[in-house]
């Protein structure tokens, strides 16, 4: 019986005609594809892209060293190293940040006291030569200040769920 | 069930204590843990923090488990809910003023308040109003403060004032207005203040050379020894990606018990010094050249070689490890060379026939808390080894007689019965005087001793310090640090073991340095060989090496300017030879000038290393850091000369082949410090003249502690100045601040005067081994003092 | 823990009255004279203490410095900073508080256009801050002017005190 059903159906090519069905109903129905990079999805005030480094609006790096994003991170990803400056405040003389060995977990971001280190909404970016992917506290302070007022729209838009 | 214990039951499980032991130490023994702050085993009870409240039953409140003695059939519940309560409600009052800066705060992490909150904390603070804040004082070079994070448990103060002896710090105010601090701008200056940062429970007092480097979760604990005391003592280096970023004790009742010295402490700065030397370094028609190992050791190889053996020396310090030590003699004496000595700092070793076979204590250092009666001769036990003074002066303060005869009357911390300076000769009369009164009154004096005593009348200080000697059960005789100075040491010494032998006290000795005791063990002395045994034939002593200069030198982590008790001598020794191979840590100009191959020395906490402490410990430690640069293990280095130079010997695979090897010569080692006696004593006439007197100050006494800087900026850190009375300021025209021209042996330094009363007239006292005196002669010798 | 650096000394008057004192206490516990001692040298510095006169107290009865400083700073009775001629003390414990030591104290305040802790510009009045309890509770609200108690305090009797003050 079974032989004779399969025959049926492979004679009359019912399955590809089940196919092609699908393919039609996909055909008239609205495109989820997005044409990348003209077009691009939205992005939560969450979304986890590349690292910065923020200041207070008085131009004062907010990093103060605690080393609590090194201690969290679960890839080994960040190198600080810290002394006391001038000043007798607690700062980093390093703060490395290997891209290659993140996960982008957002843990850093998460454990840091005083919202010194973030994730931005940055996505696209590339190396061009061995090393490069190891940014540092420099380029870190760089991205935070040309991204300030999206990094803090985003912690703002956050705030009430933390 | 004895009178001396009572049982008592904490939380269901019965258990059977000391009476009058407090609730704490009984739960402690037991392991149910108690929160606390304020106490601590070693200091008094405070009560003052109230986080250990417990609840006893019967008792209307909870009692703090601290200052609640044990009594029989005592009901405790450390976990109920009346106790918690309690001590959740302390928990919460002490959160109310303090910053919770953890993120920046050093102790973050190793934070008993943190750990603390963590299982009695709330996780929000009801109190709404404005913290209390506290201004930061400076209190010296190694202690940072954050007095906003003080939680007034007065550990701090409590130690200042009973295991320090200084009294310091202190609690001002009342109330909210309470502040830990020393209330006038001041440093602290005791020898072991690093202490009160372990002691803070929290990170109001932490360390200032380390300061924000590094967070507790990244250090990585290696047990260490201590190299600059003859303690010995044990402590742990916290290292990070290979380097030493902190020191901290490690708990040794039988050694230092839970302190540390601030030098044991703070000396790891050194180890980063700018100075320290980083790869070889030959010198080629008068030029420098950074070279490879492979090269420079070719060099010192075919240096070694073409030297005739009688025409080298090979001199190094105590503060070398018992492996290098060893090594170091072993290619000597396989060169064929028999000088070779480790005693830079002694001019005197015309009686080293009689040495014991290493410089012993005589006693264990926990026996020295139960002595009666001590006597310490040329020692300042207080600077010179800091945790021996702690433990005389818990004797002292048991009711023990310390005195001190020194050739400067050292400030001590705790009761002396006589602390008195004498110029080297008199001390030698004093001495001798003592033994006569001991003589007087019938004790059995060595013959050879009793001819000189019949013309000596004892002085009342004498016959107070025979009585005190004398008199008590269990006393000592100990010869400190700065006897070696003294120019006529073997007289000192045979004078002092008749004291001890005549008043039936121990007699001990406080070598300087980390290591004598091993260097002696190693045979790292011209007429020993390893294990004590007499060597075959005796080379030349220090001193004799210098003042018929050798064609060759072998320096093993001296430094020639400040190494050396006759400064003087040593430059014109090392520039009389034709070649000088040091094998070192620290670059310095001297080194420059006299060296012509330079091999980079690694240090303590950089190798596998055994030190020889003055009871007779042998105590080993693991290389804790990576070596600076291209240094390596001093064994290392050595063994590769001996392989190159000497056919089999030199095959150790290990620090550990080396010491098991040391071990094995010393199996037969009996410890005895009795010393058979010259034909006849002397008592040495008073020269005529002013004299030069000395000490190696406690941030002197070896390279590392010289180039450890938050150590170097302390006040215990001597520049080379002129110290001399009022009396014989004025008989040589001088007022304090005045410079005076210093002239000895024909070479002479421009010096500050300083007017100390303490300094015995006759004499003026000029540090040894620091900037300034490098240009002088002996530490200790007749010198002349003019108005520059 | 030399002699006093700054190089005051002690008078021949206070000594007296130091050494006065120690005949009360054991030959050994020399500090139990201390709050004496700094009673007495305070009294005579125009009713202030200073470092180096507390310095002074401490070589002259064997004290680490800092030990006297604790007992200077610790109780309210003496006064660390210059001070004027008199020294005006509203007690404002419960007693007091209960019969209205609050509008005397707002008054004094007003009336001498100092606050509390503060001395007035002319030198003559010093409002001691926040007085603990006198023990004259019956008769409050009640203020102690230099040592002398003033009980039953009425704005009026206030006012004639201080105005009878040189």
């Amino acid at each position: 019986m079974q032989q004779i059903t399969s025959f049926i159906k492979s004679f009359t090519l019912f399955e590809l005609a089940r196919g092609l069905w699908l393919t039609r109903g996909y055909l008239f129905s609205r495109k989820i594809t997005i044409r990348y990079p003209e077009e691009k999805t939205p992005q939560s005030p969450r979304f986890r892209g590349l690292h910065a480094l923020r200041r207070y609006p008085n131009g004062e790096e907010r990093c103060i060293a605690c080393k609590l994003c090194e201690a969290v991170c679960p890839a080994c990803a960040i190198t600080i190293e810290s002394e006391e400056r001038e000043d007798g405040t607690r700062r980093t003389t390093r703060y490395d940040i290997d891209l290659f060995k993140c996960i982008f977990c957002g843990f850093c971001e998460e454990a840091c006291p005083v919202d010194s280190i973030v994730e931005t909404r940055l996505f696209e970016y590339h190396f061009e030569k061995r090393g490069d992917q190891i940014i540092t506290k420099q380029q870190l302070l760089e991205i935070g200040d040309k991204y300030e007022a999206q990094l803090a729209a985003d912690r703002a838009a956050d705030a009430v769920y933390r | 069930m004895s009178d001396d214990t009572v049982s008592i039951e904490v939380d269901g499980q019965l258990l059977s204590a000391r009476r009058g032991a407090m609730l704490i130490e009984v739960t402690d023994a037991a392991g149910i843990s108690i929160p606390r702050f304020c106490y601590h085993d070693k200091l008094s009870v405070a009560a003052n923090c109230r986080m250990c409240l417990v609840e006893v039953e019967k008792a209307p409140k909870p009692m703090p488990a601290c200052a609640t003695p044990v009594m029989d059939g005592m009901k405790v519940y450390t976990n109920s809910q009346r106790a918690v309560q309690a001590q959740r409600g302390t928990m919460e009052f002490l959160l109310i003023n303090h910053p919770l800066d953890c993120p920046i705060c050093d102790q973050g992490g190793e934070c008993e308040l943190q750990d603390v909150a963590m299982g009695y904390g709330h996780g929000v603070s009801r109190y709404a109003d404005t913290k209390r804040v506290v201004f930061d004082k400076d209190i010296g070079p190694l202690i940072a403060t954050e007095m906003t994070r003080c939680i007034h448990c007065t550990r701090c103060v409590r130690f200042g004032e009973e295991i320090a002896g200084l009294r310091e710090l202190g609690a001002t105010g009342r109330g909210e207005d309470v502040r830990i601090g020393t209330y006038v701008e001041k440093s602290v200056v005791s020898e072991m203040s690093g202490n009160v940062i372990d002691l803070c429970p929290v990170g109001a007092l932490t360390a200032k050379p380390s300061r924000y480097t590094a967070r507790a979760w990244e250090l990585l604990q290696h047990a260490g020894i201590a190299t600059h005391d003859c303690v010995g003592s044990n402590l742990f280096h916290h290292t990070r990606d290979g380097r030493v970023m902190r020191v901290v004790p490690r708990e040794n009742h039988a050694v230092n018990e839970v302190w540390l010295s601030d030098r044991d402490r703070f000396s790891y700065e050194g180890l980063y010094s700018d100075a320290r030397l980083r790869q070889p370094l030959l010198k080629e028609a008068g030029e420098w050249h950074a070279v490879e190992w492979e090269t420079a050791l070719a060099a010192a190889g075919s240096a070694l070689m073409a030297a005739a053996p009688q025409e080298m020396g090979f001199l190094t310090t105590s503060s070398a490890s018992l492996e290098e030590l060893y090594l170091l003699q072993k290619l000597a004496r396989g060169l064929g060379c028999a000088n070779v000595d480790y005693r830079l700092r002694q001019p005197d070793c015309d009686d080293q026939a009689h040495d014991p076979v290493m410089p012993w204590l005589g006693q264990n250092l926990g026996d020295l808390e139960h002595l009666q009666a001590a006597l310490v001769v040329a020692g300042n036990v207080r600077k010179d080894q800091p945790l021996v003074a702690h433990r005389l002066r818990k004797a002292a303060l048991d009711g023990a007689q310390v005195s001190l005869l020194n050739v400067r009357a050292y400030e001590q911390t705790f009761p002396t019965l006589v602390n008195d300076a004498l110029a080297p000769a008199a001390l030698l009369q004093e001495l001798a005087g003592i033994a006569a009164a001991l003589l007087s009154q019938g004790a059995e004096v060595p013959a050879q001793a009793q001819e000189a005593l019949a013309k000596i009348k004892p002085t009342t200080r004498q016959r107070k310090l025979a009585d005190s000697l004398g008199s008590a059960e269990r006393a000592t005789v100990l010869l400190g640090s700065g006897a070696q100075l003294h120019p006529g040491y073997s007289v000192l010494r045979q004078w002092a073991s008749v004291v001890a032998a005549a008043s039936g006290s121990v007699f001990g000795y406080l070598p300087e340095g980390g290591n004598a005791a091993g260097a002696w063990l190693a045979g790292c002395v011209p007429h020993r060989g390893p294990g004590g045994v007499s060597a075959d034939t005796a080379g030349q002593t220090a001193g004799e090496m210098l003042r018929t200069p050798r064609r060759l030198y072998f320096l093993h982590g001296v430094d020639p300017e400040f190494d050396f008790a006759d400064p003087q001598l040593a430059h014109s020794g090392l520039s009389g030879a034709d070649c000088v191979i040091a094998v070192t840590a620290f670059e310095s100009d001297a080194l420059l000038e006299h060296a012509d191959i330079i091999l980079p020395l690694a240090l303590h906490a950089e190798i596998d290393a055994t030190y020889v402490n003055a009871e007779g410990r042998w105590q080993n430690a693991n290389a804790a850091a990576r070596p600076c640069g291209k240094a390596r293990a001093g064994w290392k280095i050595l063994r590769v000369l001996g392989n190159r130079l000497i056919d089999g010997g030199f095959d150790h695979n290990s620090a550990r082949a080396v010491r098991g090897e040391v071990q094995a010569c010393c199996e037969s080692v009996r410890l005895d410090n009795s010393l058979p006696l010259a034909e006849a004593l002397r008592v040495p006439a008073a020269s005529r003249g002013l004299l030069r007197v000395a000490e190696v100050p406690i941030y002197a006494v070896d390279a590392l502690t010289r180039h450890a800087m938050a150590l170097q900026k302390t006040g215990d850190a001597l520049r080379g100045a002129v110290h001399m009375s009022a009396a014989q300021a004025e008989k040589e025209k001088l007022t304090a601040g005045d410079t005076a021209r210093v002239t000895q042996n024909g070479s002479s330094a421009v010096l500050l005067v300083h007017i100390e009363d303490s300094i015995p007239n006759g004499c003026v006292w000029i540090p040894s081994g620091v900037p300034g005196s490098e240009k002088l002669g002996p530490a200790c010798g007749a010198v002349e003092v003019f108005k520059a | 823990m030399s002699t006093a650096q700054q190089g005051v000394e002690l008078s021949e008057h206070a000594r007296a009255e130091i050494d006065a004192w120690l005949q009360r206490f054991p030959y050994n516990q020399k500090q139990s004279a201390v709050l004496a001692a700094l009673r007495e040298v305070q009294h005579e510095n125009n009713g202030y203490l200073t470092t180096p006169l507390m310095d002074a107290v401490a070589d002259y009865l064997g004290m680490p410095r800092i030990a006297v400083y604790e007992v200077g700073s610790f109780y309210s009775m003496f006064e660390l900073q210059p001070v004027a001629r008199h020294c005006v003390a509203v007690c404002t414990n419960i007693s007091c508080m209960l019969t209205g030591a609050d509008t005397i104290v707002a008054h004094i305040e007003e009336k001498l256009q100092i606050k509390v802790g503060e001395s007035t510009a002319d030198g003559r009045i010093f409002l001691k801050p926040e007085e603990e309890c006198l023990a004259a509770c019956a008769g409050g609200p009640m203020m102690q002017v230099d040592h002398v108690y003033h009980t039953d305090l009425t704005i009026e009797k206030v006012d004639q005190i201080l105005d009878g003050l040189d």
